[in-house]
C-alpha cells in the first residue's frame, strides 16, 4: 500500500511499484492462509468426532436444505410441513429466514453440477468453516479501508480464529450465523467502500448484500439501525458530503424493498419501529442534502435569507412527521419495538416483562470471564484500536467507532450479541496491533539511522524518505480524497511538515524498550493462538448429539440418540406420530423421520402445554392425551444412569410450568417437597405417579439394585411399579433415550373384562367416554 | 400455602380470650379512617389492632394482605427490602385509586419487626421479606418468592387468585413528574433554535472528537466490566465473609455471577492496557526526551504485563478452565 514516491524520478518509482506488486502478492499468500486458518480450526468437531450436524437447530435447517434440493425452490418456498406439530402443521417457506437453506443448497448444487457428489450433510456441515474464511476475507476488506493493509491483514487473521465466532461456526454448526456475520460484515465494508468512493455501483452491491443479510438472520435490525445511526452522526458533526448520501439513499430505498420481499420480514420491513430510525434519518438527509445544494446555488447573502424560509419550514415538517411517528410507535403496546429490542435499549425491560425471553441463558448478560473467554486478549487492545481510529477521525474510521461501540454495549447486555462484537473488536484490535507493530518495527529499524542523523544534525534525501513513508503507510489511502475542505488543510499542514522533515523522523522510540513491546505483543498474540485453540478444541466442538466423557479407564462415547433415532425409523410406521419434550423436534423429524407434535419453533404455547400437561399427569390422564392425539410413541430422555444432566427430569418442572399455564389442574407445588424438587423417598405422590417419574425409571431399579440416580445424586423413591398403559419397547445402550410404546385400547379392555366379567362393556363407547379431547 | 395448625390454634385462643368484641362496622370505620390517613393507603399495624382484627368472627368483611417489614434490614442489598416495600405500595395505591367506591374488600399493612415483634412470632415470620394474606376465614397463607419477584403486578396476580377483587392497572408513576417534563420540554423548545444553529456552525460539544474518545472509551469499560450484568442482578459491589465477618469478599469464585467491584476492577485493567498501548504509539513518539520516553514505556510495558498476568490468572481461578497449548506428541 506504500504510496510512490512523490519525486518523479523513475529510478525511485520503480523499486518502490515493485515493491508493492510484492507486498500485494505477499498480502494474497497471506489471505489464502488465514482462509485455510479460519477453515481448519473449525474443523476440530468433525476430527475429534464425526462429520455430523450439531445440536438441535442445525437438524431442521438441514431438514430443509434436504427438501430443497430434493423438491427445487418453488416447492420449497410453498412448503406446508405436516410431520411436525400435529395436527396442526408448519408453513415453512413463509416462517423461515431462507439465506442459509438457499446458500447451502446453492453449493450443493454447483458442486453436483461440477461432477463432485457430496452429500447434502456433507455441505451442511461445512457451510460454515467456509463462511468463516469468508468473513475472515470481509474483515480484511473492511479494515483496508478504514486503516489500510497491515490492519486489515492483522484484523483478518484475528478474526479467523476469535472464540466467540467458532463457537457459533464449527463444523457441523449448521445455524443462521454462520453465514449472518460474514453478510454483516461484507454489508458494513461495502457501505465504507460507497462512503470512500462515491460509487453506485458499490451502494447497489451494498443494498444486494443488506438483501443476503435480511434472508439470513433476524439479526440485520442491527445494520439498518447502525447504518442511520452513522449517517445521523456524520450530519451532527458537519461531515455530510454527497458521499454520504449516495452510501445511505440506495441502501434505505432498494435494501427496504429487496427485504420486503423475503417472506418471514414482508411488511415489517416498513411497518415495525426497528425500522423507522432509518426512514427518519433518510428524511433528514434529504432535509440536509436540499440545503447544501441551496448553499451552493446562492450568494452567501441570499443563502441568509433562503436560509430562514427553507430550512426552518424544512425542520417544521421534519417536526411534523417525527411527531406522527412518535404517536404512531407510541399507540402500540410496546411502543412498536419487539420485546428483544426493547431489552436491548433497556435493559431491565426482559427480567421484568418477559420471563421467557429473560430465561434463556443466551439472553443473560455477561460477567467479564465471558468476554476472557470470547474475545480472550482482544478485550486488552481493543481501546487501543479506539484511539486509533480518532488518530485521524475519518468517516470510515468512526464508523467502526460506532460499531464497536454499539455492539460492545449490546453484548453486556445479551451474551448472545458477543458475537456481534466479535468482528468489531477483531478491526480494533487488528488496528491497534497493526500500528504498534509500525511504531515498534520503525523505531527499531531506523534507530541507527535516527543517531546518525541525530549526531550530524543533517537530512538525507535517501533516509528522510524512506523514516516518512511509514507514516504515509498508517493514514488511510481514501482519506486524501475525502473532503475539499480536508485536501486544503492537509495542503496547509504538508508544507511545515515538509521543512521540519528532521521532526517526523523522529517519531521513533527507543529501541530497546520497543524490543521488549515487540517481544510482549508477540507473546500476547501467542497467547491469544493457544487459548482460541482450546476453545476451539475443548469447548465449542462438541455435537450435543453424540457425547464423550473421560474416565479412568479410557474414553466412553455416548451415541443414544442417534441409535434412539435410527430405532424409530427403522421399526415404527412412516406415519407413526412421537411425543417427546420439544427439545427432540427438530432432530425426531430430521433423523427419524417420524411425525411429532412439538418441536423448537416454540410457536404454539398450547400445543407446548399439552405435552407438558401429559407428561406431568398420571399414566392413565397421559395416556388419554396423547392418544387423542394419535401418538403412537413416547420419547423421553434419561441421564440417571450415565450422569447426563440435561435429560427430561431437570427439564420436569418447566414441563410443569408451561403445562399449568394453560391447564390450570396442574399444579407446580404439587410436585414439590416443602418448595423443593425432589425425586427420592420424599418426593410427593404426585411426582412418583407422573408420567415422566415413570417412563424415566421404570425397571430402573433392575440396573444395580439400589435406583441411585446420578445426576440427582439420590436413591429414586418409588423403585418397584408396572406401567399400566405404557409398555418398553425400547431403551438405549446407555439408557439415555428411553421408547415406549402406547398400549392400544383393546388389551387394555381385555384386561378390565377378564377382571370384571359380570359387566362386558362396548369397549369404544367407553373409550370415547372417558377421552376428553374429542 | 397450607393453613398451619398452630395458626389455626392461635386464632382459636384469640378468639375466645374475653376482649370486648367490637361490631364490624367499628373496625371497618376505623381501618378506613387510617387509611385515608396514608397518601399510598397503607395501614400501620400493631399488635392491639392485630388482635382486634383477629377476633372479628369470621367470615370478615375483609381480607388483609400484611407486608412484614424490619427498618434494620433495609440497608442489606441481598433481600431488596425497600423496593419490594415500594412495589407493595404501589399495588395498594393502585388499588384505592381503581375502585373509588368498593375498596373494602382488602386492606393493606405493613408491620414492623421492632414494633410488634410478637405478631411476627404469631405467624411463624422468620426471615424477610415476607407477604401473608389473611383471607375474610382468618385462613392464612404466605406469598412465595414468584408472587413479588416481578413486582406490583405479580403481587396483583396473587391477591387476585385468592381474592375476588380486581386491582385494576398499577399506577406507577412516570420517573420524572408532569410538572418537571413540561419544565424540561418548554426549556428544550427554547433552547433547540440556539441549538440548530450551534450544529449549523459545527460548535457543539459534540464537534469535539476527544469528548467522542473519551465516551467511547467509557462505554466499552462499562460493558466489559460487566456493569449491565450488576444492574440486572442487582447484584452487590462486594459481600462480608459469613466465617470472618470483617473481611471482604471482592472476587466471587465462580463464572455465572460477578460482584460489582470485581467488575470494575477487571474492567479497568481490560482498558488500561489498551490505553497504554496507545500512549505508547501515539503520545510517546511525539516526546523528544529518550529517557523520559525509556522510562515511560518501561512503566507502561510493566503495568501491561502485570494487567493481562492478573487477569489470566483471575480468570482460570474464577471459571476452573485449565487452557492449555498442544504439543505434537510425535513428529511423524
Amino acid at each position: 500500500m506504500a504510496a510512490s514516491s512523490p519525486s518523479s524520478d523513475t529510478v525511485v518509482v520503480t523499486p518502490s511499484s515493485l515493491r508493492q506488486a510484492f507486498g500485494n502478492v505477499f498480502s494474497l499468500f497471506i489471505l489464502i492462509l488465514i482462509g485455510v486458518l479460519a477453515f481448519s480450526i473449525r474443523l476440530f468437531s468433525v476430527i475429534k468426532y464425526e462429520s455430523v450436524i450439531h445440536e438441535f437447530d442445525p437438524y431442521f435447517n438441514y431438514r430443509v436444505t434436504q427438501f430443497l434440493t430434493k423438491n427445487g425452490i418453488y416447492d420449497f418456498w410453498n412448503w406446508f410441513d405436516d410431520r411436525t406439530w400435529y395436527p396442526l402443521g408448519r408453513v415453512i417457506g413463509g416462517t423461515v429466514y431462507p439465506g442459509l437453506t438457499l446458500t447451502a443448497g446453492t453449493l450443493w448444487w454447483i458442486l453436483n453440477s461440477l461432477n463432485i457428489p457430496l452429500s447434502v450433510e456433507t455441505v451442511c456441515v461445512f457451510t460454515a468453516p467456509t463462511f468463516s474464511a469468508f468473513a475472515a476475507w470481509a474483515t480484511y476488506l473492511l479494515t483496508k479501508e478504514v486503516k489500510g493493509a497491515g490492519a486489515g491483514l492483522t484484523a483478518a487473521a484475528l478474526l479467523a480464529l476469535v472464540p466467540s465466532y467458532i463457537s457459533r461456526s464449527v463444523a457441523g454448526s449448521y445455524d443462521n450465523e454462520a453465514v449472518a456475520i460474514f453478510a454483516l460484515i461484507f454489508t458494513f465494508y461495502l457501505y465504507i467502500k460507497t462512503l470512500n468512493t462515491g460509487s453506485l455501483f458499490y451502494a447497489t452491491l451494498n443494498a444486494l448484500s443488506y438483501f443476503y443479510m435480511v434472508c439470513s438472520w433476524g439479526g440485520y435490525t442491527f445494520i439498518i439501525n447502525l447504518i442511520p445511526m452513522h449517517a445521523l452522526l456524520c450530519i451532527v458533526t458537519g461531515r455530510y458530503s454527497p458521499r454520504l448520501y449516495i452510501a445511505y439513499a440506495p441502501l434505505v430505498i432498494l435494501g427496504t424493498l429487496l427485504a420486503a420481499l423475503v417472506p418471514v420480514v414482508g411488511f415489517n420491513a416498513v411497518m415495525t419501529s426497528e425500522h423507522f430510525a432509518s426512514f427518519l434519518v433518510f428524511l433528514i438527509l434529504n432535509v440536509v442534502g436540499l440545503v447544501y445544494y441551496i448553499k451552493g446555488m446562492l450568494t452567501p447573502k441570499m443563502f441568509k435569507v433562503a436560509v430562514t424560509l427553507v430550512v426552518s419550514a424544512g425542520l417544521i415538517v421534519c417536526c411534523a412527521l417525527v411527531a406522527v411517528l412518535i404517536a404512531l410507535v407510541a399507540s402500540s403496546p410496546t411502543k412498536g419495538w419487539s420485546g428483544r429490542s426493547l431489552s436491548l435499549l433497556d435493559p431491565t425491560y426482559a427480567s421484568k416483562y418477559i420471563p421467557i425471553i429473560a430465561s434463556v441463558s443466551e439472553h443473560q448478560p455477561p460477567t467479564w470471564p465471558s468476554y476472557f473467554m470470547d474475545i480472550n486478549v482482544l478485550a486488552f487492545l481493543v481501546p487501543a484500536g479506539i484511539i486509533a481510529c480518532f488518530l485521524p477521525l475519518t468517516d470510515a474510521s468512526s464508523f467502526v467507532i460506532l460499531y464497536l461501540v454499539t455492539s460492545v454495549y449490546f453484548s453486556g447486555v445479551m451474551v448472545r450479541l458477543m458475537l456481534v462484537l466479535a468482528p468489531a473488536a477483531c478491526i480494533m484490535s487488528g488496528i491497534a496491533l497493526s500500528s504498534a507493530f509500525g511504531v515498534f518495527t520503525r523505531s527499531i529499524k531506523f534507530a541507527s539511522i535516527g543517531k546518525e542523523v541525530d549526531a550530524r544534525d543533517t537530512g538525507n534525501g535517501v533516509t528522510q524518505n524512506d523514516v516518512v513513508k511509514p507514516d504515509r503507510n498508517e493514514e488511510p489511502p481514501k482519506e486524501k480524497a475525502s473532503r475539499k475542505k480536508k485536501k486544503e488543510k492537509e495542503n496547509v499542514a504538508k508544507a511545515p511538515i515538509a521543512t521540519k522533515k528532521n521532526e517526523r523522523r523522529l517519531l521513533m522510540l527507543p529501541m530497546e524498550t520497543s524490543v521488549v513491546a515487540i517481544l510482549l505483543l508477540i507473546l500476547l498474540g501467542a497467547f491469544y493462538v493457544v487459548h482460541c485453540v482450546w476453545a476451539a478444541a475443548e469447548a465449542y466442538s462438541a455435537p450435543s448429539i453424540v457425547l464423550t466423557s473421560h474416565s479412568h479407564d479410557g474414553l466412553h462415547v455416548f451415541d443414544d440418540f442417534r441409535e434412539a433415532y435410527a430405532w424409530l425409523s427403522h421399526n415404527t410406521d412412516v406415519d407413526d406420530k412421537v411425543a417427546s419434550w420439544w427439545d427432540y423436534g427438530y432432530q425426531t423429524t430430521a433423523m427419524a423421520n417420524r411425525t411429532v407434535i412439538v418441536d423448537n419453533n416454540t410457536w404454539n404455547n398450547t400445543h407446548i402445554a399439552t405435552v407438558g400437561t401429559a407428561m406431568s399427569s398420571p399414566e392413565k390422564a397421559a395416556w388419554e392425551i396423547f392418544n387423542s392425539l394419535d401418538v403412537k410413541y413416547v420419547l423421553v430422555v434419561f441421564g440417571g444412569l450415565v450422569g447426563y444432566p440435561s435429560d427430561d427430569i431437570n427439564k420436569f418442572l418447566w414441563m410443569v410450568r408451561i403445562g399449568g399455564g394453560v391447564f390450570p389442574h396442574i399444579k407446580e407445588p404439587d410436585y414439590l417437597r416443602d418448595g423443593q424438587y425432589r425425586i427420592d423417598n420424599m418426593a410427593t405422590p404426585t411426582m412418583l405417579n407422573c408420567l415422566m417419574y415413570k417412563l424415566s425409571y421404570y425397571r430402573f431399579v433392575e440396573t444395580d439394585g439400589k435406583g441411585f440416580d446420578r445426576v440427582r445424586r439420590t436413591e429414586i423413591g418409588k423403585k418397584h411399579f408396572k406401567l399400566t398403559h405404557f409398555e418398553e419397547v425400547f431403551t438405549t445402550h446407555h439408557w439415555m433415550v428411553r421408547i415406549y410404546k402406547l398400549k392400544p385400547p383393546k388389551n387394555r379392555m381385555r384386561g378390565k373384562t377378564k377382571k370384571s366379567k359380570s359387566k362386558p362393556t362396548s369397549k369404544r363407547s367407553a373409550t370415547r367416554k372417558k377421552n376428553p379431547w374429542q | 400455602m397450607a393453613i398451619s395448625p398452630i395458626l389455626l390454634i392461635t386464632f382459636l385462643l384469640f378468639l375466645l380470650t374475653p376482649i370486648t368484641t367490637p361490631s364490624n362496622d367499628d373496625i371497618l370505620s376505623e381501618l378506613i379512617h387510617l387509611r385515608s390517613k396514608s397518601q399510598l393507603g397503607l395501614i400501620h399495624l400493631k399488635d392491639p389492632l392485630l388482635q382486634r382484627i383477629l377476633t372479628i368472627p369470621s367470615p370478615k368483611p375483609f381480607s388483609s394482605l400484611i407486608f412484614f417489614d424490619a427498618k434494620q434490614l433495609h440497608s442489606k442489598p441481598d433481600n431488596s427490602l425497600p423496593s419490594i416495600k415500594y412495589e407493595f405500595s404501589l399495588l395498594s395505591s393502585s388499588f384505592i385509586k381503581n375502585n373509588p367506591e368498593n375498596n373494602t374488600q382488602v386492606f393493606f399493612f405493613i408491620m414492623e419487626y421492632q414494633v410488634s415483634p410478637s405478631s411476627f412470632a404469631l405467624f411463624e415470620v422468620k426471615s424477610l421479606p415476607h407477604i401473608r394474606l389473611v383471607g375474610v376465614k382468618n385462613e392464612s397463607m404466605k406469598m412465595d418468592a414468584s408472587g413479588y419477584s416481578m413486582g406490583a403486578e405479580s403481587m396483583k396476580e396473587f391477591l387476585e387468585m385468592h381474592v375476588n377483587v380486581n386491582v385494576g392497572k398499577i399506577n406507577t408513576p412516570p420517573v420524572i413528574p408532569k410538572k418537571m417534563m413540561m419544565v424540561i420540554g418548554a426549556g428544550f423548545l427554547i433552547w433547540s433554535p440556539f441549538l440548530v444553529k450551534k450544529i449549523v456552525l459545527s460548535d457543539t460539544l459534540l464537534h469535539n472528537k476527544y469528548v467522542w474518545m473519551v465516551g467511547s472509551v467509557f462505554v466499552y469499560f462499562f460493558s466489559v466490566a460487566g456493569t449491565m450484568h450488576t444492574i440486572i442482578r442487582k447484584a452487590p459491589l462486594f459481600l462480608f465473609d459469613r466465617y470472618e465477618p470483617g473481611k471482604l469478599i471482592i472476587f466471587y469464585q465462580g463464572s455465572g455471577m460477578q460482584l460489582g467491584a470485581e467488575g470494575f476492577a477487571i474492567g479497568f485493567l481490560y482498558t488500561i492496557v489498551g490505553l497504554l498501548l496507545a500512549l505508547m504509539t501515539h503520545v510517546l513518539v511525539y516526546m523528544k526526551n529518550r529517557g523520559t520516553q525509556n522510562l515511560m514505556m518501561a512503566f507502561g510495558l510493566f503495568i501491561s504485563f502485570w494487567a493481562v498476568q492478573k487477569v489470566v490468572s483471575l480468570d482460570n481461578w474464577k471459571t476452573g478452565y485449565g487452557i492449555h497449548a498442544y504439543w505434537p506428541s510425535r513428529w511423524i
